[in-house]
């Protein structure tokens, strides 16, 4: 959005958005991603998943808060240390999560925020297939729609993309919200919840950058098939 | 083979349906023992009276007691494998409640002293999901 660069929104106007970055061994793009966060954002957290490189000290040189996970847990387990550090932060209202590998871009986070902030919606969530993005890598696209297919859940939201890392949360949903599928499943778990939920959910097109770093760490086949086992086997709390 | 392939198959579904369903609490856990000794007592019998269990096992469409003992076996070693999954998942998510209570209230300390958290902002915070209990 070219208006935004033109005339930057002062910061104060979105102290009450948390941005939850949970990084795993991000140590080369997570200083960059974070500052560049913190353009538009003021309050960013990062969540440390106990990497085993510098990430932790990259992070300390940009403004972001940190979180540091003293050993690996998992991306759910750190996007909801995240919140549950950002929540507990006064007069916070609006959560983002948003990826560490720099595959998000900060206006579709804005954007998403906007719809957020105008009360359409409890939750926003970013996908890629809403305008047919044509640089999706080919075996990731069909991954992604499996994902999509199978789960009864999203197809009851009319869901799009079900593994799109860049959301935004409304407060009463931060509470609400329990993520305990620490890898990757942690994404459908979210999916399923919000559609055993009454909250209202929204999706709206964001561009994924697909650089080589973020190709590098991408899902591949062999985890869907983890998330599925994941999932069934997934404890239900009421019999 | 018929007879047989349907007990065989009954039991296994219906052991992982209770699993996953976590019929939890103390009848579920009586369950698990009362079959864990039922299960070794008959082992006892099978070697002590190795022709009564064929008897069964005949009776059951399976040629020799030796192998219905085996077909026991795998049902029994499934849902030992299942239980102690669950259980093993139990224990991640006790330990991640415990990493992240630690590693919250580490990072208010932290982030206080980057200047980031204001003297104000004291919440002490006790993730909600700490409170599960199991």
């Amino acid at each position: 959005m070219p208006e935004s660069q033109a005339a930057p929104v002062p910061a104060p106007d979105r102290g009450d958005v948390w941005v939850v970055v949970p990084v795993f061994n991000e140590a080369t793009v997570v200083a960059a991603v974070a500052s560049e966060i913190l353009q538009s954002f003021p309050n960013v957290v990062c969540v440390d998943d106990g990497s085993g490189d510098d990430s932790a000290a990259q992070i300390t040189t940009t403004g972001a808060h940190l979180v540091q996970h003293p050993i690996n847990l998992g991306q759910g387990a750190a996007l909801q240390t995240g919140l549950s550090y950002a929540k507990a932060r006064p007069g916070a209202r609006f959560f983002i999560t948003f990826d560490s590998d720099g595959q998000h871009r900060v206006e579709d986070a804005l954007a998403m925020l906007d719809v957020a902030r105008s009360g359409a919606a409890d939750v926003v969530l970013g996908s890629r297939f809403l305008t047919q993005q044509t640089d999706v890598p080919r075996v990731k696209r069909i991954v992604l729609r499996t994902v999509v297919a199978l789960s009864p859940t999203s197809r009851r939201l009319k869901l799009s993309d079900a593994h799109n890392g860049l959301r935004v949360l409304t407060k009463p949903v931060v509470d609400d919200l329990k993520i305990t599928m620490h890898d990757m499943a942690h994404a459908s778990e979210i999916i399923g919840y919000l559609a055993g939920s009454d909250w209202r959910v929204k999706e709206v097109p964001v561009t994924v950058n697909y650089t080589d770093y973020s190709r590098s760490k991408g899902q591949s086949l062999v985890n869907g098939v983890n998330i599925l086992f994941d999932l069934s086997m997934k404890q239900r709390r009421k019999g | 083979m018929v007879v047989i392939q349907m007990v065989l198959l009954a039991g296994v579904t219906l052991g992982l349906l209770l699993f996953v369903r976590r019929w939890h609490g103390v009848r579920m856990q009586a369950g698990k023992r009362i079959g864990l000794v039922a299960f070794g007592v008959l082992n006892v019998y099978a070697v002590l009276r190795p022709d009564d269990v064929t008897w069964v096992a005949n009776r059951l469409g399976v040629g020799r007691g030796a192998d219905l003992v085996l077909y026991l076996l795998v049902i029994a070693f499934i849902l030992g494998m299942l239980n102690f999954y669950l259980r093993f998942k139990t224990m991640d998510r006790r330990l991640t409640e415990l990493a992240r209570t630690v590693a919250i209230r580490e990072a208010e300390t932290v982030n206080r002293e980057r200047g980031l958290l204001g003297p104000h902002d004291v919440a002490v915070s006790v993730p909600t999901v700490a409170r599960t209990t199991q």
